[in-house]
């Protein structure tokens, strides 16, 4: 007993009680409700038999059930379409970003920091103002849209069937798209200045030097930030809660939301988790290529 | 063309860009000021004709917002607190051990950061009903995002701790420190920083969760200023002056900290999650 003390105070014993607590805590209340989630997708579970252990085991009907549904495969291409669509604007435009603030000029690191304000922002305040933003009568962009020609007459953004997945979309894009920035000004500062000299001296213009240093050299970033930009769209919920609800008629709603609103608006709980294992096997794979992509820095 | 020439040019086309960029944010603090028929106004003022400050107070009252924000800071203070406690030593030991076992337990930590809430809301709610959790269910919002967001807190903190020179620390050891004396005279008052911009971190995500508080708690008096914004929305709104002034009751504290902190929230957070 005593030597288990000197040995808590002392010794090997202090490092595992520090981390044997939190990941006991990390297994119980996140990897223990995974596997729960996997059985339970097994399961018959809706309101009645929420508080008892003993429910009937289904089989696979649960899947048969869900791939059979009509609004499972549109609802997987939004999922689709969300995914590419955001982290394509993210990327893009936050790399354009990266790539002008990296010119040093006085001011550039703190105005640069502010863009980061629409990632620290409540989800569902992001998606309150959009959703004004966008709003068909009165909303703001359609009268830029209407007074620079683009549009002719109001676009209804979010109960318009054919928009209302890019009324999120566009949203998702301006709180990602800060984020994006400042991983990528990471990565590019970390690029040895003395390789655009020498290039510099071989006659590359700026172009040339951009495709044969800069993207060459930020694989692995790039790599790892397009992984985080999957793992974190899957993850929105906040925006398609404020803006869209997944309307109308399903045609905004991707899995993350079709799965809560499966248990707890038509208290399906063993629906929802069904879809919840599906989807959490395609971010389990996205967070493999992060961690991979990430290997050496995680090592230190 | 010039240096400083160069500069100022860059500086203006930042500006503008960032002025495009935050339009949104101002959009919302300009709406809160108009009145009600301004704001369905064709073609909309981009400055108020006459400033309603009266709004706010009237959002106040009626929403009941101090319940709603004191119920946010509750959980995101009860967050902050557990996630601290807990992450500071594992991040401590994660950073000080090279082996397969610390490989594994990162590992581990990566994989369940990623778990998006909304699909892990499903069995975390029946598992919570089943033990009688939803009886507290504050406290249960707590341990729900204290879960969901220490991989992240540890992830910073390590990196803090791994610029932690270990010399100093062995120094100590030699000076007669036992293990703990040592990690909390020198190697804690070292961290500090690091560990409080992650805090603060945590505590703004915590600020604004949403998914788990919709979910788990039904009373109305203890639901965070989340939920109530999402049920002030309804789907054929028209107060948009008054959505947006709620907005920005709720908001305009995290963008304070934010703005006055900037510089080390940034690099706080480039340090830890992707270098």
């Amino acid at each position: 007993m005593k030597r288990l003390f000197s040995s808590m105070r002392d010794g090997l014993g202090f490092d595992i009680a520090l981390v044997a607590f939190p990941l006991g805590f990390l297994l119980l209340m996140s990897g223990l409700p995974l596997v729960y989630n996997v059985v339970m997708s097994f399961q018959e579970v809706d309101m009645f038999s929420l508080g008892t252990f003993s429910r009937p085991f289904v089989g696979l009907r649960n899947y048969t059930d869900l791939f059979a549904q009509p609004e499972t495969y549109p609802i997987l291409l939004n999922t689709l379409i969300f995914v590419v669509g955001s982290i394509a604007g993210q990327f893009l435009i936050g790399f354009g970003l990266a790539l002008f603030f990296w010119v040093n000029f006085p001011g550039a690191s703190w105005l640069r920091g502010l863009f980061l304000v629409s990632w620290v922002m409540p989800g569902l305040v992001v998606g309150a103002i959009w959703g004004w933003i966008l709003s068909g009568d009165f909303g703001v962009l359609n009268f830029i849209l209407r007074e620079t020609g683009l549009i002719d007459a109001n676009i209804f953004w979010r109960s318009d069937p054919d928009y209302s997945l890019y009324a999120v979309i566009l949203a998702n894009i301006w709180l990602g798209t800060s984020f994006n920035m400042i991983l990528l000004s990471v990565g590019l500062s970390g690029i040895p200045g003395d390789l655009y000299e020498a290039a510099e001296l071989d006659g590359a213009n700026a172009w040339q030097r951009f495709w044969t240093i800069t993207l060459p050299t930020m694989r692995s970033t790039i790599g790892a930030i397009v992984a985080l930009g999957l793992i974190f769209t899957l993850q929105q919920f906040d925006l398609f809660a404020a803006i869209t609800s997944g309307g109308p008629n399903n045609a905004s709603n991707v899995t993350q939301y079709w799965a809560w609103e499966l248990s707890f608006r038509q208290y399906d709980f063993g629906k929802g988790a069904t879809v919840s294992v599906v989807m959490i096997v395609f971010v389990m794979i996205a967070a493999l290529v992060y961690v991979r992509s990430t290997r050496h820095e995680v090592r230190g | 063309m010039n240096g400083t020439t160069r500069d100022r040019l860059m500086l203006a086309i930042a500006i503008v860009m960032a002025a495009i960029y935050l339009f949104p944010l101002y959009w919302m603090y300009v709406t809160t000021l108009k009145s009600g028929s301004e704001v369905f106004a064709t073609p909309p003022s981009f400055w108020p004709a006459s400033p309603q400050w009266s709004t706010y107070a009237f959002v106040w009252e009626s929403r009941n917002m101090g319940r709603y924000l004191w119920n946010s800071l509750v959980i995101a203070v009860g967050s902050v607190a557990l996630i601290s406690v807990l992450g500071v030593g594992c991040a401590y030991v994660l950073a000080r051990y090279r082996n397969a076992w610390v490989d594994v337990g990162l590992f581990l930590i990566l994989m369940l950061q990623v778990l998006p809430a909304s699909l892990m809301i499903t069995p975390i709610f029946v598992g919570f009903s089943q033990l009688g959790m939803l009886e507290y269910p504050r406290l249960a919002v707590i341990i729900a995002i204290a879960a969901k967001s220490m991989p992240f807190f540890v992830v910073l903190v390590r990196a803090t701790f791994m610029g932690v020179p270990q010399e100093l620390e062995e120094a100590a050891l030699v000076d007669g420190n036992s293990r703990i004396g040592a990690f909390f005279s020198i190697v804690l008052p070292l961290a500090r920083n690091g560990i409080l911009v992650s805090a603060l971190l945590i505590f703004m995500q915590a600020f604004g969760e949403f998914v788990y508080s919709k979910s788990i708690i039904q009373a109305a008096e203890l639901q965070p200023a989340s939920v109530g914004l999402n049920s002030f929305m309804g789907p054929n709104t028209n107060e948009w002056n008054n959505i947006m002034a709620y907005a920005t009751m709720y908001v305009t504290p995290i963008l304070a900290i934010f703005v006055l902190l900037q510089r080390r929230i940034v690099s706080g957070l480039t340090s830890g999650a992707l270098k």
